[in-house]
């Protein structure tokens, strides 16, 4: 029963994924050439609504102990990822439901199935204290969104055949990249898994420290490193989140990155917190050039896709920042600055793709003169670059700030410094997106009209965004109690290497 | 009520955007009136809180916490002494004279009107703000708008290239209200940058507990932070104040703006980045000030003189203005650097002194390029014939830029130059009196050139005096300048309080040093 309990989220994900099959199984076939069926978007509505249900419930369901012998644990760390990871999943499930129904409109339950099987492996992920649970859950999340990217490749509108190019390449982008890096992440934990005589995270560091097994963890960080877009392994992002379809994009640009975040802070600062000596040095470089390259790179961009992923480097070099800390504050900012990111970068994505949708296309002049076609969409576009620059009132100042402190308290002074500066160059791509949506004529383009997920969506991205913003004392203290779970909720590592050996 | 002050002040203009935000475009009339009643709500809060004051128990009043980051040690905490009184002041009657000012704007309005009246929160926030962070925080919020406010709302002109430099001239438009914009913002920013690293230091060396200021203000951080610190707070605010050589964007993004937004700029905002500097970089690190000081001194008379001499050479009205700018903010931080209650004083006086009159000027600049569709000086001539109260006001704003006595430019600056002279500051003090020199023949010029003398030409026959509000504007503004001049006690009594309070926590410091 306890197991039950602790493990409620995962499974109850899994029964949501399971319903989600049966109905797209059981819903009538759709007819050649009649328009989208409805049974499609009715499931999209059940997704939306199964996973809302899930994040209100996580908010009465206490998970907190070990499952599974041991391999499992659950406490404020799952439950606030697992909630990061459900709230990245209802916006992905808006913002992508109009156009799943549109330009694929007779695949639409397996989009849907796919979805939900990914957000399944995040909401294991971040419990996972056995190396093969964590693997096998890490290659849940993957595996789906190698499938979702390549959606878009066909069912599209005829007469667009350079998308459909684009969205294979995305794809096999996402694919090679990912297989490979999962693989040296493997190699890595078997090195590693090698070195300590045991597959439980919390005894990985126990020993001490093999040559083999500090290359082992070069490996796993630069196979991770992959998932989350780090430089220097950052190279299939702007390429995939161009060519896949955007409303995708929106989710596969924050919540693969949050889960890819959770599984290193428990690889790394919970499990390997001993050997901090060996891995933050790199992890501070790492973070360096992720801001360096992301900000430097995303400023002579012209694709707004392209523009956001480059951007997209460079936060995650903030988070890396964060947790280059190597402690629980660091932790706990880590997980603020991902709840923040996934309000912030879902709204931007989404509200640039309803520009490029009223006809503009998805360069600059996408959003030309948006502020009178629609003042509101231009408003909710100022806050999230807002966010993203870290400029208050909205989310991305406290978490800039409180990323940037962390470090700073973890004596990584050089390392805050560029990152502020980097962080000063990034608001001029920024300023450039607000300029164009606010100071640029728009000429004849259309008036965006989002369907009702997408707006539902925008409205909510904008609601966390401006509300977090002005009121973050109990977000940040929810994500304090989280890094602090993580962390002091370890068995003593003498007492585990005893265990096992 | 009153115990809410300083949060309905602080409050007031950022309620009336949020309610101008949700009417529609075409209630031009409602807009306006919405954001008068919120800058009004302002100011009046600013003079009650100033009236009340109570100057026999001096320290801070009207203490106002709220928690907004428990666990970080974020309060939002508001207080007002001595300076604040003054500056509040000062900020209610730019913006309430900045609304009548643009009045008239027809170009997308609403959005006009939210930004600014954020922006004006922001100012208010800065100035009674208790809390380091949430004083980051206004300073910000005070920053950013000016974005949108200059990028959509400015006037572009073009800057023909010139010198070695003119093909990146050309490359980056200089002279574009868009090049303006991103300029002005990323150099601030870039100064942010530098604060945030400094309040960094300062949290995490105090241990890490709480941003209070006075919290802060207790702790003793050793000398050697002290020196690596303050150049960040002073290099960092002291963008804003237009500190050479970091004062580039203002002559560009203050020609740029549209009127209203020009007098709050340099009116206001400027006076954050020198309030920053004495409030958190002087008062917080005593031995970092004495360390430095030579240094600030030297850069703000360099100040004075270079601005002064800049704007002599400029053909463009707004320019001239904007130089002068930068000359007098260097005066404010001159007194800063005396680091004697007199120099002080004279530095928080000149603050508002100067805010007035800038606003006073911007206003007036603003009316006569409305009309004459020109602010290049050598086209004009003899307006006076055909706008005698702008002739008039124009020369009232130029005599107290010139410190004539009377008016509130002479009392600031003799202040400021008695208080360098009394604390040997000589070298200081010389090119500063030489600058304010220099200032009289620019704006004696600037003035003949455009008002007296034989005139106008043909094609500015038409032009007609200000009008009912822009009138307001003028008025409020030019009233204070001579009630300020004749009466300065007004204002003094509540700043030397202020400046007692603060020095006395450099004090040991200096007379150590002696």
């Amino acid at each position: 029963m306890n197991d039950l309990r602790v493990l409620w989220l995962p499974l109850a994900t899994s029964a949501l994924a399971i319903l989600v099959l049966l109905l797209d199984v059981m819903s009538p076939p759709p007819v050649r050439g009649a328009s989208a069926p409805p049974a499609g978007r009715m499931i999209g509505w059940v997704v939306v609504a199964g996973l809302t249900a899930l994040l209100v419930a996580s908010f009465f369901v206490d998970s907190t102990g070990t499952a599974a012998a041991g391999a499992f644990r659950g406490g404020p760390w799952t439950t606030f990822l697992g909630r990061v990871f459900l709230a990245a999943g209802i916006l992905g499930a808006l913002g992508g439901m109009d156009d799943v129904a549109e330009r694929m409109p007779r695949r639409q339950g397996e989009y849907w199935l796919s979805l939900v099987s990914s957000i399944v492996g995040m909401t294991i992920l971040p419990g996972a204290r056995d190396l093969v649970l964590a693997v096998v859950a890490f290659e849940l999340v993957s595996i789906p969104l190698y499938v979702l990217a390549a959606y878009a490749k066909t069912d599209s509108p005829p007469g667009n055949p350079a998308t459909n190019g684009l969205a294979s390449e995305a794809s096999l982008k996402l694919y090679l990249v990912g297989a490979t890096s999962s693989a040296i992440t493997f190699f890595g934990l078997a090195l590693l898994t090698g070195m300590a005589g045991t597959s439980r995270i919390d005894g990985l560091g126990a020993g001490a420290m093999t040559p083999l097994g500090a290359l082992g963890l070069v490996f796993v960080l630069g196979g991770i490193g992959y998932k989350i877009g780090m430089v220097p392994f950052h190279h299939w992002v702007p390429d995939t989140y161009q060519g896949a379809s955007t409303p995708f994009v929106a989710f596969l640009s924050v919540a693969p990155k949050a889960a890819g975040m959770s599984l290193l802070a428990v690889l790394f600062t919970s499990g390997l917190a001993a050997q901090r000596a060996i891995w933050v040095p790199p992890l501070v470089i790492f973070a360096l050039v992720s801001m360096a390259v992301g900000n430097l790179l995303a400023l002579p961009q012209t694709d707004l896709r392209r523009l956001l992923g480059y951007s997209g480097i460079a936060q995650m070099g903030y988070v890396l920042t964060a947790m280059a800390a190597a402690d629980a504050f660091g932790l706990g900012m880590t997980l603020f600055f991902l709840a923040g990111y996934v309000v912030t970068n879902v709204g931007v994505f989404l509200v640039v793709h309803v520009a490029a949708q009223a006809g503009g296309g998805y360069g600059f002049e996408g959003l030309a003169g948006l502020h009178k076609r629609s003042p509101w969409l231009a408003a909710a576009l100022l806050c999230f670059l807002l966010s993203l620059a870290g400029i208050p009132f909205v989310v991305g100042f406290w978490a800039k700030l409180y990323v940037f402190l962390a470090a700073w308290r973890a004596g990584l002074v050089g390392l805050v410094v560029a990152g502020i500066v980097l962080a000063v160059l990034g608001l001029f791509y920024y300023l450039r997106m607000l300029q164009a949506a606010y100071m640029v004529d728009g000429g004849d383009l259309a008036v965006p009209r989002p369907g009702l997920p997408l707006r539902l969506a925008i409205a909510l991205c904008l609601a966390g965004v401006v509300g977090i913003g002005l009121w973050p004392a109990p977000f940040l203290d929810d994500a304090m109690r989280a890094g602090h779970d993580l962390l002091d909720h370890r068995p003593a590592p003498a007492h585990v290497a005893v265990a096992h050996r | 009520m009153s115990s809410y002050l300083l949060s309905l002040i602080v409050a007031a203009p950022a309620l009336a955007a949020l309610v101008v935000i949700l009417l529609p475009p075409t209630a031009r009339m409602a807009i306006r009136a919405l954001s008068l009643a919120g800058a009004t709500v302002s100011l009046a809060g600013s003079v009650v809180a100033f009236a009340t004051y109570d100057k026999a128990a001096s320290g801070p009043q009207r203490l106002e916490s709220y928690p907004l980051v428990p666990s970080m040690g974020v309060r939002l905490s508001f207080a007002m002494d001595g300076w604040t009184g003054p500056l509040l002041l000062l900020t209610g009657i730019i913006i309430f004279a900045g609304v009548l000012a643009s009045w008239k704007l027809q170009n997308r309005d609403k959005e006009y009107f939210v930004l600014l009246l954020v922006l004006v929160s922001g100012v208010f926030g800065v100035f009674v703000s208790q809390d380091l962070l949430v004083f980051f925080l206004f300073y910000e919020i005070a920053v950013l708008p000016m974005y949108l406010l200059i990028g959509i709302w400015g006037a572009s002109h073009a800057v023909p290239a010139r010198g070695p430099f003119q093909v990146v001239w050309k490359r980056f438009a200089v002279g574009d209200k868009q090049y303006a914009a991103m300029k002005l913002t990323l150099m601030l920013l870039v100064g942010s940058a530098a604060i945030l690293a400094a309040i960094f230091a300062l949290y995490t060396k105090s241990g890490a507990t709480s941003f209070d200021l006075h919290h802060l203000a207790s702790v003793h951080y050793d000398r050697h932070l002290q020196i690596v610190v303050f150049p960040l707070l002073w290099l960092g605010f002291g963008t804003l104040a237009g500190v050479f050589p970091f004062h580039t964007w203002s002559p560009d993004g203050h020609a740029s703006a549209p009127t209203a937004v020009s007098m709050l700029h340099a009116g206001v905002l400027m006076k954050l980045g020198a309030f920053g500097v004495m409030r958190v970089g002087m008062v917080l690190l005593p031995e970092g000030t004495l360390f430095w000081v030579p240094v600030v001194g030297a850069v703000a008379a360099i100040n004075v003189l270079y601005g002064a001499f800049c704007a002599m050479s400029q053909s463009d009205l707004k320019y001239i203005v904007a130089y002068s700018s930068v000359s007098h903010m260097g005066v404010v931080m001159l007194g800063a650097a005396t680091l004697t209650t007199t120099g002080w004083n004279g530095a928080v006086f000149q603050m508002v002194a100067h805010g007035i009159m800038t606003g006073l000027f911007f206003a007036l600049v603003g009316l006569v390029y409305e009309r004459a569709h020109t602010r290049s000086i050598p086209k004009m001539g003899g307006f006076a014939n055909v706008m005698p109260g702008v002739a008039a006001f124009f020369t009232l704003a130029c005599l107290s830029s010139l410190g004539l006595p009377g008016t509130a430019g002479f009392v600031s600056e003799f202040l400021v130059f008695l208080g360098a002279w009394n604390a040997g500051h000589f070298l200081w003090a010389i090119p500063g009196v030489l600058g304010a020199f220099v200032t009289a023949i620019y704006v004696l010029k600037a003035t003949r050139a455009i008002f007296w003398g034989a005139g106008p030409s043909e094609e500015f026959h038409e032009l007609s005096d200000a009008k009912t509000t822009e009138w307001g504007a003028l008025a409020i503004l030019g009233t204070c300048l001579v009630v300020l001049g004749v009466w300065p006690r007004l204002l003094l009594d509540h700043i030397d309080l202020g400046s007692v309070t603060y020095l006395t926590n450099l004090l040991p410091v200096v007379v150590g040093a002696k």
